[in-house]
């Protein structure tokens, strides 16, 4: 049989009633069906996010609305936390596993016709909130273009406790999106136990999530780490940090390092004088690798074993440290 | 009047940032400073991102200038965002005392900067491995007149100049034409008119007008009276092209009448700024890299069809031949290597050999002989004598600051151009001895020139030179310099720069050819005009001026003919090359253009006489 007759019949077997019921229906029956475990009842987050240019020139995610409605209907207006200003990395957005998410994104960025996305790792979307361009997703351009806003709905099934980044997938250019120029943020997912395993005195044992006193993000793109607090003291405000900040904390607070790789380029983080948890493990480490979107989320106790001091910390890629990747743990009384 | 607006535009932005400025409010610094202990670290006001685009190398994104002005205080961060290649982020000048200063990233990586400015004035930013790549960024004090360059600069070479002095203004003007790219000398038009907006520049007290820096000139083209021989491959590095992101092609000119036969464009492959190409003995392909990327393209001379593009490396910078075999080598300006592939239609790496640490090799030349290739190592400031078949290297420290290209000449010497001079010399040709291995002197190329005054009292005026063959006669070397926009000639024998020609703004590229019925013309391109220089080696005067624009082509959409650097006339002139294409002729191998050029040729052209002296100094080796 030549070439051409099997493709001929092969494409008349595909086009056949015999194909679609042998193909078809079985698939559109075996369709996946979201757990009822992911509509667990926890909070609805009403958030309205806005892409918007820095003075630099890079851009960045400001908070516009942040609403919490409660499991019992109360409604709590969170939005004070947050810097009323874009902020390089974006606002952080924490949730517990449960919390369902309805993010409207608008396109705060002057003279363009470009696309603004939000596509978020770690937690639970259907198909319409993958924050990217038909093209890539073959449904739709999920991007808020000037004067369109689009809504993303996220779950925090169970199972998605974590630290997640979320960025633009279609800015400029739909493959990559402008992440690169400052369109990035963070998602903290809380586990809901409320609690989360740390080397706490030199042994391991569960972390109230409520004892965390102050969340250190730390972003590395490329030769420099962006920064964001958020400080549970003051309920989840949030400071801007911007580039290899110092972050402080009380001796013997707990605190939680969020450290996320950004760009191209792959790091190794470390922090001196301190040591945790390899998460899921029962491994101690000091330094962890870090690459493009990849993470590391742990709980420290400020100047453990010790004391007080500017504990530094760095990329330990010999050229990242020359270009000054690199900050300090300052740890007071 | 548009730069005006762009540049107030910058300076009302920089103005309006202090609320932006990521300081904790007053009122939480008051309830909630003892809970708050983290410090901010710098907000940067500012940015520059490196591109691959002609001009816009270190892009301010609000404007897309690359010129940026803050307050003192601010920070400026510069990224490499559109690069398909590693850079480096390098002070070229700064104001003397500034904390923090200079920048430089040792090697060339994909690491970013976020700077603080504490001191008024005038900071230029560069690439080590692409020294044209220009950024800016101006400090100014609002409470002063005008936009503040400062009094003085601190130059990378150690050199301390006033602003109000005529090297500082060369390098200001110079600044914008290379970072505008409307402000480039089109050779379509009858006059070059740069016209700057009139901004007030204040030079530590004194107050000049930006527009001073004016130039206005009539654009005079004409064809050489004599016809060469062949046909000139020019890189119009610059151009931008319908159908590709990255600009830039190789421009096919016919030396019989100065006319443009073709454009290679490599639109299928987005062929990225290429730089530099070499050729076959027969003549059948052309080899050219690629600098701003990684790969060497081939392509056939007379169809222009890409056979390939092969990855071989950072920054690949120029190819040569080894004469005796059509093997290639290329240097890789962003690495530390000399790459030895084989030759042939789909060139295939060999084998490389390490010229040093942090080297950057850049304008190799290949002996005559084949037997060395010499390195001008630009991040190392020294040369580098590659033995090419044990794959030893010998280095020479010490060179200059910026050595960018070199060329041997068949009596074991080598001329290698310091962009940025031996100091305190600001601009200098060294004299290698291949032999010892040793420099024997620098040929200063600027000491009739007054940096202060701007007086030229000679002909020895060449400032910031880069391509520098040596005629095939090996009489002179004939060197562009960028910054002068001059061509000097300097005398073999007594190491005087014998004339100074006029050249374009760029000035970049030179490489000899033959001139019809016998000697040599010099071709020169330059980077910010669409011209073809042509100097008469026998006369040592511009014969003509030849475009590299082609206006009726269509799919040339910006920077028409612009970016001129390597040149590679054809027939090869260079000794070692000629003979062994010679001895091919009645072989069949060759075509019959290629025929025709060589029946066109002198004795003398064709090398026979030095091939005697070539036979003597190999024996001697």
């Amino acid at each position: 049989m030549s070439l051409s007759c099997i493709l001929r019949r092969t494409s008349s077997f595909l086009s056949s009633p015999l194909l679609l019921a042998i193909f078809f229906i079985p698939i559109a029956q075996a369709e996946y069906v979201p757990a009822k475990t992911d509509s667990v009842s926890g909070s609805t987050h009403r958030i309205t996010l806005r892409a918007a240019p820095l003075p630099s020139g890079q851009f960045g995610y400001q908070m516009v609305s942040h609403k919490i409605q409660t499991a019992g209907g109360q409604t709590e207006d969170v939005t004070a936390r947050y810097s009323d200003k874009p902020t390089i990395p974006g606002p952080a957005i924490v949730m517990t596993e449960g919390d369902v998410a309805e993010i409207t994104l608008e396109n705060g960025i002057p003279n363009t016709d470009q696309p603004v996305s939000l596509h978020v790792h770690g937690v639970h979307f259907d198909i319409r909130s993958d924050g990217t361009m038909k093209m890539l997703n073959g449904v739709a351009d999920e991007a808020a273009f000037p004067g369109k806003p689009y809504t993303y709905k996220w779950t925090a099934a169970p199972g998605t406790a974590g630290t997640w980044p979320y960025h633009d997938h279609t800015f400029g250019n739909p493959m990559l999106g402008a992440e690169d120029k400052g369109l990035f943020g963070t998602l903290i997912v809380n586990p809901r136990s409320g609690k989360v395993p740390a080397l706490i005195n030199g042994k391991i044992e569960d972390v109230n999530v409520g004892d965390i006193k102050r969340e250190f993000v730390l972003w590395m793109h490329e030769t420099t780490f962006w920064g964001m607090e958020v400080n549970n003291i003051l309920k989840g405000k949030q400071v801007p940090l911007w580039t290899n900040p110092t972050v402080g904390a009380r001796l013997g607070e707990k605190v939680r390092f969020h450290v996320i790789g950004l760009g191209t380029a792959f790091h190794t983080f470390h922090l001196h004088g301190h040591r945790w948890l390899n998460p899921g493990t029962t491994h101690v480490v000091d330094t962890v690798n870090i690459g493009p979107i990849s993470r590391d989320t742990f709980v420290v106790q400020a100047g453990e074993g010790v004391g007080t001091g500017d504990w530094h910390f760095h990329c330990h890629v010999i050229q990242h440290m020359q270009a000054g990747m690199m900050g300090d743990f300052k740890v007071v009384k | 009047m548009n730069k005006f607006r762009k540049l107030t535009t910058a300076i009302a932005v920089s103005l309006g940032t202090m609320s932006l400025t990521p300081i904790v409010s007053a009122e939480t610094a008051s309830s909630e400073d003892d809970v708050i202990l983290s410090v901010p670290g710098v907000m940067p006001v500012g940015a520059l991102e490196m591109t691959d685009e002609p001009g816009r190398w270190f892009k301010d994104p609000t404007d897309g200038d690359s010129l940026v002005v803050v307050k003192p205080g601010d920070a400026v961060l510069i990224k490499m965002t559109d690069v398909n290649a590693e850079h480096t982020i390098t002070s070229l000048l700064w104001q003397p005392g500034a904390a923090k200063f200079p920048v430089d990233q040792d090697k060339p990586s994909s690491a970013s900067v976020t700077q603080t400015f504490d001191k008024p004035g005038l900071y230029v930013f560069t690439c080590k491995v692409h020294p044209y790549m220009f950024g800016a960024v101006v400090v100014d004090d609002p409470n002063t007149e005008g936009l503040d360059l400062g009094s003085e600069i601190q130059l990378v070479t150690g050199a301390k100049v006033p602003t109000t002095s005529d090297i500082a203004k060369k390098l200001l003007r110079t600044f914008f034409v290379a970072t505008t790219p409307s402000l480039w000398r089109d050779y379509s038009k009858p006059n070059w008119d740069l016209k700057l907006p009139s901004i007030p520049l204040n030079l530590g007290g004194t107050v000049i007008s930006l527009d001073a820096l004016n130039v206005s000139m009539p654009n005079k083209l004409s064809n050489p009276a004599t016809p060469g021989v062949g046909e000139v491959w020019v890189n119009a590095q610059f151009e931008t092209i319908k159908g590709k992101s990255k600009p830039g092609s190789a421009t096919q000119v016919d030396a019989a009448n100065w006319t443009i036969k073709k454009k290679v464009k490599g639109v299928d492959i987005n062929m990225n700024n290429p730089h530099n190409m070499w050729t076959d003995r027969s003549y059948k392909y052309i080899y050219q890299t690629e600098w701003f990327d990684k790969r060497l393209v081939t392509f056939d001379r007379e169809t222009g069809q890409i056979y390939g593009a092969l990855t071989v490396g950072q920054s690949p910078s120029h190819v040569m031949s080894r004469p005796s075999d059509d093997s290639l080598t290329v240097a890789l300006n962003g690495e530390d290597r000399v790459l030895k592939l084989t030759g042939g239609k789909h060139p295939t790496a060999q084998d490389s050999v390490n010229t040093g640490p942090n080297s950057g090799p850049h304008g190799h030349h290949v002996t005559h002989d084949g037997k060395y290739a010499l390195t001008p190592n630009a991040l190392a400031g020294s040369v580098s004598i590659v033995d090419l078949d044990s794959g030893q290297a010998s280095t020479v420290p010490n060179v200059g600051v910026i050595p960018i290209a070199i060329w041997g000449d068949a009596t074991d010497k080598a001329y290698v151009a310091n962009l940025l001079g031996t100091p305190p010399l600001l601009s200098t040709l060294s004299v290698i001895d291949i032999k010892s291995k040793q420099k024997i002197k620098d040929i200063n190329l600027a000491a009739d020139y007054d940096p202060i005054s701007g007086k030229t009292t000679g002909e020895a005026y060449g400032l910031l030179p880069i391509q520098t063959p040596i005629s095939p006669d090996g009489k002179y070397v004939v060197t562009a310099n960028t910054l002068s926009a001059t061509i000097t000639i300097t005398d073999t024998s007594t190491h005087k720069v014998l004339k100074s020609l006029p050249c374009e703004p760029g000035c970049h590229g030179v490489n000899f050819g033959m001139k019809k019925g016998g000697g040599y013309y010099a071709y020169v391109a330059s980077k910010f005009a669409n011209d073809l220089i042509v100097v008469d080696m026998d006369k040592l005067e511009i014969a003509g001026r030849v475009m590299l624009a082609d206006v009726k082509d269509a799919d040339i959409v910006g920077n028409n003919g612009m970016g001129g650097q390597g040149v590679l006339p054809l027939p090869v002139a260079d000794h070692g090359w000629i003979e062994q294409t010679a001895k091919l002729s009645g072989s069949g191998q060759l075509s019959a253009e290629v025929e025709s050029w060589l029946g066109a040729l002198t004795t003398a052209q064709r090398g026979i006489e030095l091939s005697g002296k070539m036979v003597q100094s190999e024996g001697k080796h």
